[in-house]
């Protein structure tokens, strides 16, 4: 078989020096209106549900247009301003000295204590910032008003995403075959677009949820016998599983199918890979995979493929108020299919795991369940 | 209380006076040894402030109180009042007696009664005569006199008496041993000198102790202008009241010119009406009046709704500015602010309600407003609970005015009139008459709304000053990170936000903020 021909991305990453000049110039922008005698002051999209704006034609979730005006001299968004300059300062001397910080080093970087004397004279201290989550928005912030990615800026966080498959990637210099790591994978680094892709020998990418499911058929050697990519996010997907999904879509051209459990949790880190998350729609340009299909489990599947009772499992409460949840998102609400698998949920109130599938035997997945489902086009969007 | 008191005599025929009063000694305030040394003490500085400030002088007054064996206490009260002359000493001193009422004014005491139930209480407890100093003017001399009373007699028995050349212009000194609490009524006692030096902050009044020496120097040299002597309303007589002025008056004067002559607001038109309404003929001779005739014609008195309104001319307020004064000089509030009310009447007695609202500073904090209660100029320290002014305040909604509790603030309330309404016989807590209740919280209301405009300005000068703190704190920092950034020096960026902040700040208008 032939490998994949390349395409251009529309989402490549900047290089090093254009992300440090973008930030340079950022800061500087806050500098010159402090030298010319205006408050100074941030512009930055506003990253709540009702700035998230559901792209029909891309299919992904992007910010709207809403900006909030982060002025240093508003009482109520000055130690907001003062996080966002330190945070900036920390990020751009990371990158002026080549350093990879995590989020964590950058929290305890930035972390440390402010002394002075309150209107009433007592003396008084606070700290810069009390928890990770202070400084993880300001630099979410920092991403949204400049957009760059954090990869992009060399910020560093836990991945935890695995890929195995007919893959040949590049990084610092070496080659590396995913094919030929045995019983183990390929961790994928924090930030993907510092590899290089340069060969691809596979007819799809299948997306599993669950990292035991993964592990079996990499041991089985599923993706050799069936030519394809095999990734997992281990639940949740994080950023760069869902980046180096994207880009063996969109600079290879390879149907992605996901498959989970079918419960509202499988069904919405579908979503995640597919359309991006409400709290990070602004990365979604570079994340998101628009046509990502969901291969199952689905709530139909229960009864199509006989699953036994005792895989059955009841749904709670939380279960069946996410499924009305998802009922109202936008992507799932203009797809028939999925409007009559979640009314179908709610109404039968019932979940099963994958491994659900194993009560028709434990090759029943891979060697029935899997190929059926791609042949006969049993995938829903 | 006159009416009480009047008709209680009567049913008391055999015994005199002054064994009258000592068998009713609670009616007084002599119920037992801390309340009689509380009450011995405030009769004597009462006298001392009705022989100073109703007479022009502004009033020096020195208490000193000395706690002696067998719960015995020596007390001296010295003024700088008009004095007495020589030949009344005795009489006012030692003998009770009724004095007559029918001019009307206000006054701290009334009949002088108080003071005699100190002496006679003294005399009964410890046995010691009563010592008076007291000099005029006008008189080259002064006079001591050592007094006791004749209980049986109502009469008083001059121990001895010496004159010598006077040491001191004018004025008063009384000393007396009597029983009493030290201990128990001290507090008491120092209470009301300091609520009496709030209520008179043209008054110099010192406490001396056996160990202490406490002054309250005046801070002001304004006095406020006496009442002046009026005549009775025709709604606020009663039964006694009427005899008596009949009795003194010219037997051959017609109805219609008795209540002319004796009543306050009667014209020849306003008893022509009344008498008429009432069914009697204006032209009717006082001697052919039966008692039943009185009685009638005090009920239609009370009865009768188109009098005129009682002129107010025997009230003497306080006055805002002074109680201001007062209220500064004792309590050291950050803010104060007083109402006096224009004259306003219940059943023909004029009043006038007077009120001052004090916030912060040394005002103490508390969970409901301290409250500090004065009646013509007295002092109430007892039965709070049950005074109409608690009541007022705990009706309001103090939130409304932007207090939060516990809050620094107090409100002093004074009740002017020729009669107070006193709740009971202990003379401590003022009645809910309507009339009076809603002239204070007509009066308290004002002052809360005052103070809610003073502490929205100070919220908002503090607003300012807290947004100076809040930005300010975070200039190093933005200073640090941006000229880092911007590879610029950062002391140029923090010149510039400081010097940025300072106009910012001083477009809004403050310079200089009080602690709230």
């Amino acid at each position: 078989m032939s490998p994949r021909r390349r395409r251009k991305s529309q989402s490549a990453a900047p290089s090093e020096e254009e992300v440090l000049r973008i930030l340079e110039k950022w800061g500087q922008s806050l500098t010159e209106q402090i030298l010319k005698n205006r408050y100074p002051t941030l512009e930055i999209p506003v990253r709540t549900l009702s700035n998230t704006i559901w792209d029909k034609k891309r299919k992904i979730l992007v910010l709207g247009p809403k900006k909030a005006r982060r002025s240093f001299f508003d009482v109520g968004e000055a130690k907001r301003f003062m996080q966002t300059v330190l945070m900036l300062s920390i990020i751009v001397r990371a990158r002026r000295e080549g350093d990879y910080p995590t989020i964590r080093d950058l929290y305890y970087t930035g972390k440390h204590t402010i002394y002075y004397v309150d209107e009433m004279g007592r003396r008084r201290s606070e700290e810069t910032w009390n928890d990770q989550r202070e400084s993880n928005a300001v630099i979410q912030d920092i991403e949204v008003a400049t957009g760059l990615l954090r990869e992009h800026m060399g910020i560093m966080h836990d991945a935890k995403g695995k890929i195995v498959g007919n893959v040949i990637i590049r990084s610092k210099g070496y080659d590396i075959d995913l094919s030929r790591l045995g019983s183990g994978a390929y961790a994928v680094p924090p930030n993907v677009d510092k590899l290089e892709i340069r060969r691809v020998d596979a007819d799809y990418v299948l997306v599993v949820e669950k990292d035991a499911i993964f592990e079996r058929l990499n041991e089985e050697e599923f993706w050799r016998k069936h030519n394809c990519v095999l990734i997992t996010g281990k639940g949740q997907p994080d950023r760069s599983t869902r980046r180096i999904t994207r880009r063996l879509w969109e600079e290879f051209g390879l149907p992605v199918y996901v498959l989970t459990d079918a419960d509202s949790y499988g069904f919405y880190i579908y979503s995640v890979y597919r359309s991006g998350s409400i709290s990070l729609s602004y990365e979604s340009e570079r994340l998101a995979t628009p046509e990502a299909r969901f291969l199952g489990v689905t709530v139909t599947d229960i009864t199509e493929y006989k699953i036994p009772r005792n895989y059955i499992i009841k749904a709670t409460d939380r279960d069946i108020k996410r499924a009305q949840e998802l009922l109202r998102y936008p992507w799932f609400k203009e797809s028939k299919a999925w409007i009559e698998q979640l009314k179908l949920f709610i109404k039968k109130k019932e979940k099963v795991e994958i491994e659900a599938l194993s009560g028709h035997g434990f090759k029943f997945l891979t060697q029935t369940y899997i190929p059926e489902k791609i042949k006969q086009r049993k995938w829903i969007v | 209380m006159a009416a009480r008191l009047s008709s209680r005599r009567e049913k008391f025929r055999g015994l005199s006076p002054a064994e009258f009063f000592y068998k009713n000694r609670e009616i007084a305030g002599f119920s037992n040894p801390v309340r009689a040394l509380y009450q011995t003490i405030r009769e004597l500085v009462e006298n001392a402030l009705d022989a100073t400030e109703t007479h022009g002088i502004l009033p020096e007054i020195k208490v000193n109180i000395k706690p002696l064996e067998n719960d015995h206490v020596f007390v001296r009260v010295e003024d700088n009042g008009i004095g007495i002359p020589p030949t009344e000493i005795p009489i006012v001193f030692g003998r009770v007696f009724y004095g007559s009422k029918y001019q009307l004014r206000q006054t701290r005491g009334v009949f002088g009664l108080g003071v005699k139930m100190a002496v006679l209480y003294a005399q009964i407890t410890t046995g010691k005569p009563l010592k008076v100093v007291s000099t005029q003017n006008k008189s080259k001399y002064e006079y001591e006199f050592e007094i006791q009373i004749d209980i049986a007699h109502n009469m008083p028995i001059i121990k001895n008496m010496a004159i010598r050349e006077k040491t001191f212009p004018h004025g008063t000194i009384v000393e007396l041993i009597t029983e009493g609490n030290w201990t128990l009524a001290r507090r008491k006692i120092e209470s009301y000198l300091e609520r009496t030096a709030m209520i008179a902050p043209y008054a110099t009044i010192v406490l001396e102790e056996l160990d202490s020496k406490k002054e309250y120097r005046r801070v002001s040299k304004v006095l406020p202008p006496p009442p002046e002597t009026g005549k009775y309303h025709p709604k606020g007589a009663d039964l006694e009241l009427v005899k008596n002025m009949i009795r003194r008056s010219k037997k051959s004067l017609t109805l219609m010119k008795f209540l002319m002559e004796n009543f306050d607001g009667v014209g020849k038109k306003t008893a022509e009406n009344f008498l008429t309404w009432a069914g009697f003929d204006p032209e009717t001779k006082l001697s052919k009046l039966t008692l039943q005739d009185i009685e009638i014609l005090v009920r239609k008195m009370k009865e009768y709704e188109k009098w005129r309104r009682p002129k107010p001319i025997t009230l003497s307020p306080v006055g805002e500015s002074l109680l201001k004064q007062g209220v500064k000089r004792i309590l050291n509030p950050s803010y104060v602010t007083a109402v006096t009310r224009p004259p306003s009447s219940f059943g023909g007695n004029p009043f006038i309600v007077e009120v001052a609202l004090a916030y912060g500073g040394n005002v103490p904090q508390s969970d409901t407003p301290t409250l500090y209660r004065f009646a013509n100029r007295i002092p109430l320290l007892y039965d709070e609970g049950a005074d109409v002014s608690r009541k007022v305040i705990s009706s309001i909604d103090w939130s409304i005015y932007k207090v939060k509790f516990p809050a620094p603030l107090a409100i002093v309330t004074h009740i002017c009139s020729t009669k107070i309404p006193f709740k009971g016989v202990g003379k401590e807590a003022i009645a809910e008459v309507p009339e009076v209740e809603k002239e204070l919280e007509i009066a308290i209301r004002e002052a809360a709304r005052r103070l809610r405009r003073h502490l929205s300005k100070l919220e908002k000068l503090y607003e300012v000053k807290r947004r100076k703190t809040i930005i300010g704190k975070y200039i190093p920092e933005v200073s640090r990170a941006l000229a880092y950034v911007s590879n610029l020096d950062e002391k140029v960026l923090a010149k510039k936000l400081q010097t940025m902040l300072e106009k910012d700040i001083k477009t809004r208008g403050v310079i200089n903020v009080p602690a709230a």
